[in-house]
C-alpha cells in the first residue's frame, strides 16, 4: 500500500485517513473530498498525481492522511503523531512525505520508528519533508528524496539551514553541477540512495551519481507553474509502489510529467489544475498502454 | 579605525512566524539586527535567529514581549561567533516569458502578467503556509493584493517575500516607461 502524508491549507480539515480517489475537480481522502482549487493545492497536488498515475496503470489506488495546516504546525504535528503510532498496524509498502512545518522531535520520532521496524515502509521525501530530514541529520534515514535545484543546492551546502541560507545556488542547471552537487550532499550523508533531481533536465541520481537525465519533451514554460514538481513526486510513488525498479520508477516519472506537460500546451498563466487532468493520457503513452 | 567588535546575543524563536515578526519590531524601537542562521542544535529546517548586540537584550526583549513576539531563548555568544546570514539578496533571477515574468528568490518562484501585474503562479517552497499564500495570491495585482510576510509564516513565506518585492520594482519601472 502506498501512503501519501501531508498537510493542506485548510484550517477546519480534520486528521484524515482514508484512501484516496482522483476526479478533475473532486479528491476524495477517506470521507473527506476537496472540491474546485483545493484538489490539487500542493500535498493535494501530489496526492492527485499519485491517484491518475495508479488509475492509468491499473495498480490499487494509494491512502493518504493529511489534516489542515497554515504554516502553524498543528495538523503536521498531529499527522506525525498518528503517523508514528499507527505505522506498524497501517504497514505501508511507500510512504510519501510532503508539505509538512519540518519539526525535530515529532518528526526523528517518525523516521525512527519506521528505521526500526522489520520490512519498513520504502521512504519518500519531498517539499518540507526534505527540508526537515536534512536539517535534523537524518537525509540517509530515506531512500528517495525529489529536490529542485534550489533544495539540492541546500542538500549540498552542510552548514545551510533551509536555502534561503544555501552560499552557492545554482541557477543554471546543467550537466556538471547537479552530479557534483548530488555526490556532495551524498558524500556528507545529506542524501539518500536515490534522488530524481526536478529541472529543465531532470537527474537521476543513485548513491550519489547521476545514473539517467531526462530532457524531452522539453516544455520551458512548465517552470513557473506551482506544482509540477509535486506532481512528479506522486508519480514516482505510484510507480515505485507498484514494484518498478526504483530507477525506472524515477526515469519514468520524469517523462510521465514532461509528456503531460506536452499534452496540456501550458503557458506562464496555466494553474496546476489544468495540468493533472493529462497525467492518465501521458503515462498509457510513456508506458505504450 | 575599524568598530570595535561589540559582544552579540541571539534571539532563538519556537515558531518561525514569530521570528519573521522581530527585525521589523526591533528596526521601530531603534535596535540594529540582523537575521541569521541559528545553531544546528535549534534546527527544524525552517529556522530564522536574530543577532543583536549584547548591550541591547533587556531592551530587545521588552520590547518583542511588549509586541507579543514571542521568543524561544536569548543565547549570548562569545565573541567572535559567526552565523550565516540570509543569502536572498544573491539567490535573484528573472525570467522573460514574454507577456509574462517569472522571479525567483532562492527556492520561491513568483510569475506575474506584465501590464495588468496579475499574479498568475507562485512555484517552489515545501511549507504548509505556501499553497496557502497561492491560493490567497494567485490573482491579485502585485503590490495590491496581500503580501507573503503578511500572510506566511515560514522561512519560505519569508523568501517569496523577497522575490515578491523584486516583482514589484520590475512591474513599477516597466509601468513607468510606459507611460
Amino acid at each position: 500500500m502506498l501512503l501519501l502524508v501531508g498537510t493542506v491549507p485548510i484550517e477546519n480539515l480534520p486528521l484524515t485517513y482514508g484512501p484516496v480517489h482522483y476526479q478533475p475537480d473532486k479528491l476524495t481522502i477517506g470521507d473527506y473530498t476537496l472540491e474546485g482549487q483545493y484538489v490539487t493545492l500542493g500535498t493535494a497536488a501530489m496526492i492527485s498525481a499519485a491517484s491518475a498515475t495508479c488509475q492509468a496503470i491499473g495498480a490499487d489506488e494509494p491512502y493518504a492522511l493529511v489534516m489542515g495546516d497554515t504554516g502553524m504546525g498543528d495538523g503536521t504535528m498531529k499527522i506525525l503523531k498518528f503517523l508514528t503510532d499507527e505505522l506498524a498496524n497501517l504497514a505501508p509498502r511507500v510512504v510519501t512525505l510532503h508539505y509538512i512545518l519540518p519539526t525535530r522531535e515529532l518528526f526523528m520520532n517518525f523516521v525512527n520508528t519506521a528505521r526500526k521496524m522489520e520490512n519498513g515502509p520504502f521512504l519518500i521525501a519531498d517539499a518540507g519533508a526534505l527540508l526537515n530530514a536534512k536539517a535534523v541529520k537524518l537525509a540517509s534515514k530515506f531512500d528517495l528524496f525529489t529536490p529542485d535545484p534550489g533544495e539540492l543546492s541546500f542538500l549540498a551546502d552542510p552548514d545551510a539551514a533551509h536555502p534561503a541560507y544555501v552560499q552557492h545556488f545554482i541557477f543554471n542547471v546543467d550537466q556538471t553541477e547537479v552530479p557534483r552537487l548530488s555526490k556532495d550532499a551524498y558524500d556528507h550523508g545529506d542524501a539518500p540512495r536515490y534522488m530524481v533531481v526536478k529541472a529543465p533536465i531532470d537527474h537521476v541520481i543513485e548513491e550519489g551519481k547521476a545514473v539517467a537525465t531526462i530532457n524531452e519533451p522539453n516544455v520551458p514554460t512548465m517552470e513557473p507553474i506551482g506544482g509540477t514538481g509535486d506532481t512528479i513526486t506522486g508519480e514516482v510513488s505510484a510507480l515505485i509502489s507498484s514494484g518498478m525498479d526504483v530507477v525506472d520508477a524515477c526515469i519514468t516519472a520524469c517523462k510521465i510529467n514532461r509528456t503531460a506537460g506536452e499534452l496540456a500546451r501550458p503557458a506562464p498563466d496555466t494553474t496546476i489544475a489544468q495540468f493533472i487532468p493529462h497525467i492518465g493520457e501521458a503515462v498509457k503513452k510513456v508506458l505504450g498502454k | 579605525m575599524p568598530e570595535e567588535e561589540k559582544d552579540k546575543a541571539l534571539i532563538v524563536f519556537d515558531y518561525i512566524f514569530h521570528a519573521m515578526r522581530a527585525k521589523p519590531v526591533l528596526e521601530e524601537a531603534g535596535l540594529k539586527s540582523r537575521e541569521v542562521a541559528p545553531p544546528a542544535e535549534y534546527r527544524t529546517g525552517c529556522d530564522l535567529a536574530v543577532e543583536i548586540d549584547a548591550t541591547d537584550v533587556d531592551a530587545a526583549e521588552n520590547v518583542l514581549i511588549e509586541k507579543g513576539v514571542m521568543m524561544l531563548d536569548i543565547l549570548f555568544m562569545p565573541k567572535g561567533s559567526e552565523f550565516v546570514p540570509v543569502y536572498l539578496t544573491n539567490l535573484m533571477k528573472t525570467v522573460d516569458y514574454g507577456d509574462f515574468v517569472m522571479v525567483r528568490c532562492g527556492n520561491m518562484k513568483i510569475t506575474y502578467q506584465k501590464g495588468s501585474g496579475r499574479i498568475v503562479n507562485i512555484s517552489g517552497g515545501g511549507c504548509p503556509d505556501i499553497p496557502y499564500l497561492g491560493m490567497k495570491l494567485y490573482g491579485t495585482v502585485i503590490g495590491q493584493g496581500p503580501k507573503p510576510r503578511t500572510l506566511g509564516k515560514t522561512i519560505c513565506a519569508y523568501t517569496l517575500e523577497h522575490a515578491y518585492e523584486k516583482a514589484l520594482e520590475i512591474f513599477k519601472k516597466e509601468n513607468k516607461k510606459r507611460k
